[in-house]
């Protein structure tokens, strides 16, 4: 083979090389919809929990829109939101939003304004839960999940130990779970305590019920002090440990394996969990307690106690791809009948005012006294909305109040070093 | 005459070189694209601040982010977990290694059977090994506590995984069982490579199997220990699976790469993350630099 001749081969390898390396980094546009027709377009759709097929060819048929229907867990949910957004690439067209995300998303212009974008009866409808969604005079996501935490437990489990009725009290909680412990439960509470994220939730509704708060109006931490309601609460959970109330597993538990537990039948209480759970929970195909699990009040210090809330929302990344089809996939989840189909396929309790009546009135709302009864005591984490430096703030948590409810720290040396990075963080 | 060939012996030496250029471009264009730009791109990130999620202008900060990581407690003990990991890790693969080569070095039946056995734990991807470990150490319904409850050697559950060092002694026991295989291999590689000759000439000058082991096959093996040296310190350093599966991101355990993953992409910090993530990369350079210089020296 001559030298031309191998030129010529060299250079065509050259050319297809430097052909795939430019596809392989080729990006998505980014653009936003031309805001023609949405017909034939495709979404994709980034949110943590399971949606039926049935109901997506549902929306298809009725818009033309396609959806690609991407469920990840939630952490995963989130760090990959973080980085697309960061890099500022496409990864969908209606992504998750948990309350959050609030402070650093739109912070960071990661994502549209809804209020231009979807029509005000619906927002009107959502304004229930608005206000975690809401900074800077805008709403950066639709509610699709009214989470708030609320306790569960066994009904079965409490009549066999000869409980009547759900602990009002942190006292009467004490007694119940001797109680119960008496009558054969092992561990009766569930509780995760591991260094994630759904580890914290149990301490800052502890915090809450005892009666105290997590940062005062100027986020400045109120939690050091050893009669704080934070301290209280971190020494209960280490107490928890320590007396065999939660099982030793709980230490490096997340929520959802918690939760699992419970419908197996190895604990008696969930102190914090969502109401959306209960469908779940009472599911003969999910769940080995079926029909056996209640909801409860969260106890407090002398009645039952604070909760907050912590609603998911659904958001359009400035992004995505599709934005006219992501506002109508939205408005659809929203509409009353297909955010019932939801609550019953998935467990997320709807947002919308309308959804919530017609769930109530027609006695499918599980739980629905007990929830009647939550909502008035259930209020934001933080009254301000979530900063923009929750997810650090979080981050810490997780690894120090780990350490103390493993014995490997005191609550005191958590607590102050969890308050004065958060004090830095303020600053 | 003399002149047209000197042309053309000229023009076919560019022609060579350029097909030289041609043949290598493809794999300057994928260093460049795959490494190079992602590298100067990362360091670009490292040295720049938090911007608008921090409360910062976005902008160059020099080397502060470095200094930050340095300072912070946090990273300060993920940097001394990893250090633990790996020594620990590193001597017991090196040890158990050469035990298990020295075994399998000699033939008796059903070798190639427990050849086979031996490299599944290497077959299996790091975080399965972590998922199977965990069913051994959960406290409430792990092997450990269930045989050790049942034998009433404890009369609690015990928490595994809930202590310091202890803990970082579990999870690098997970890690060496997954990389030793590829590490005993390694060292029967090199025991069969050291001729026959050399045992039967020592043993004709009254060496005993202890001092051939130590003045024969450990001097021969020395090139072979300094591969398992670089890989077994490189793979310990980016230990990050086991620990992730069996305690999350605990503080107790946790490393310098569960660190940058925790910095990076669940605060969002990518300055500090990065900043990290180039430390870690300068010793790992450190120390393959170091392994392959003593290989070098060994071989030469």
């Amino acid at each position: 083979m001559n030298h031309r001749r191998l030129i010529a081969i060299a250079a065509l390898v050259l050319g297809a090389s430097l052909l795939a390396a430019s596809c392989g980094g080729s990006s998505s546009s980014g653009g936003a919809s031309s805001g023609g027709s949405i017909k034939g377009q495709t979404i994709t759709v980034m949110v943590p929990y399971a949606m039926p097929q049935k109901l997506l060819d549902e929306f298809t048929a009725q818009t033309g829109v396609k959806v690609n229907y991407q469920r990840l867990g939630w952490d995963a949910t989130h760090n990959k939101l973080v980085v697309a957004n960061t890099a500022k690439e496409y990864i969908a067209d209606v992504a998750e939003f948990d309350w959050s995300f609030t402070g650093q998303f739109s912070g960071a212009k990661w994502v549209e304004p809804l209020d231009t974008v979807l029509p005000k009866p619906l927002l009107n409808n959502l304004k229930n839960t608005d206000a975690a969604f809401s900074a800077d005079g805008h709403t950066w996501a639709a509610c699709y999940s009214n989470d708030f935490r609320v306790s569960m437990y066994n009904k079965k489990m409490f009549a066999k130990a000869g409980i009547t009725s759900f602990p009002a009290t942190f006292d009467e909680l004490a007694t119940d779970v001797q109680k119960l412990k008496a009558s054969g439960v092992q561990y009766p509470l569930a509780i995760p305590m591991g260094a994630t994220e759904g580890g914290v939730t149990p301490w800052y509704l502890l915090t809450l019920a005892m009666g105290g708060q997590l940062f005062d109006n100027n986020l400045k931490p109120q939690f050091q002090s050893p009669s704080s309601s934070g301290y209280k609460a971190l020494q209960w959970e280490v107490n928890a440990v320590k007396n065999g109330w939660v099982s030793p597993g709980a230490v490096s538990m997340d929520d959802t394996p918690a939760f699992d537990k419970f419908t197996a039948g190895q604990n008696a209480i969930v102190l914090a969990t969502g109401p959306g759970n209960m469908p779940t929970a009472n599911d003969p195909k999910q769940s080995s307690i079926a029909g056996q699990a209640a909801l409860g009040l969260v106890p407090g210090n002398s009645g039952p106690g604070a909760s907050f809330g912590l609603p998911e929302g659904l958001s359009i990344p400035v992004t995505a791809q599709h934005k006219a089809a992501a506002a109508a996939f939205i408005e659809w989840w929203e509409q009353p009948k297909n955010a019932i189909a939801i609550y019953h396929t998935q467990g997320s309790l709807p947002c919308g005012a309308d959804a919530l009546k017609q769930l109530s009135d027609s006695g499918q709302l599980q739980g629905g006294d007990v929830v009647t009864a939550e909502l008035p005591h259930v209020g934001p984490l933080f009254p301000s909305g979530a900063p923009i430096w929750y997810e650090q703030f979080s981050s810490d948590a997780q690894g120090l109040l780990n350490a103390a409810v493993k014995g490997q720290m005191s609550v005191g040396d958590a607590l102050n070093q969890l308050a004065s990075k958060a004090a830095a963080r303020t600053q | 005459m003399r002149l047209r060939r000197n042309r053309e012996g000229d023009r076919s030496a560019r022609e060579t070189q350029i097909l030289g250029w041609l043949f290598v471009a493809p794999a300057i264009v994928a260093v460049g694209t795959l490494i190079l730009y992602p590298l100067v791109t990362g360091f670009k990130e490292s040295i720049r601040s938090g911007g608008i999620l921090f409360g910062e202008k976005p902008g160059y900060v020099g080397l502060r982010n470095y200094r930050d990581v340095l300072h912070d407690p946090t990273s300060q003990s993920a940097m001394r977990h990893t250090v633990e990991y790996v020594v620990l890790a590193v001597s017991l693969e090196i040890a158990l290694g050469i035990a298990v080569a020295v075994t399998l070095h000699r033939v008796f039946r059903g070798r190639g059977f427990v050849l086979a056995v031996l490299i599944l734990p290497w077959a299996l991807p790091s975080v399965v090994s972590g998922v199977l470990w965990r069913r051994v150490f959960d406290p409430d319904t792990g092997l450990l506590n269930s045989v050790l409850l049942q034998l009433h050697v404890i009369s609690q559950p015990h928490i595994w995984l809930a202590g310091g060092h202890s803990a970082i002694l579990f999870i690098t026991i997970v890690h060496v069982w997954g990389v030793l295989p590829l590490i005993s291999l390694i060292f029967l590689a090199g025991l069969q490579s050291i001729p026959d000759e050399v045992y039967s000439a020592s043993a004709v000058d009254g060496a005993t199997p202890w001092k051939q082991f130590r003045h024969v096959t450990l001097p021969l093996l020395r090139p072979s220990i300094a591969i398992a040296l670089t890989v077994g310190t490189l793979l310990a350093i980016s230990i990050f699976d086991e620990i992730y599966v069996l305690n999350g991101t605990a503080l107790n355990t946790r490393s310098i790469l569960i660190q940058v993953y925790n910095t990076t992409f669940t605060e969002a910090d990518f300055a500090h993350g990065t900043a990290l993530a180039f430390l870690l990369a300068a010793v790992t350079a450190v120390f393959g630099a170091l392994y392959a210089l003593a290989l070098r020296r060994s071989t030469v």
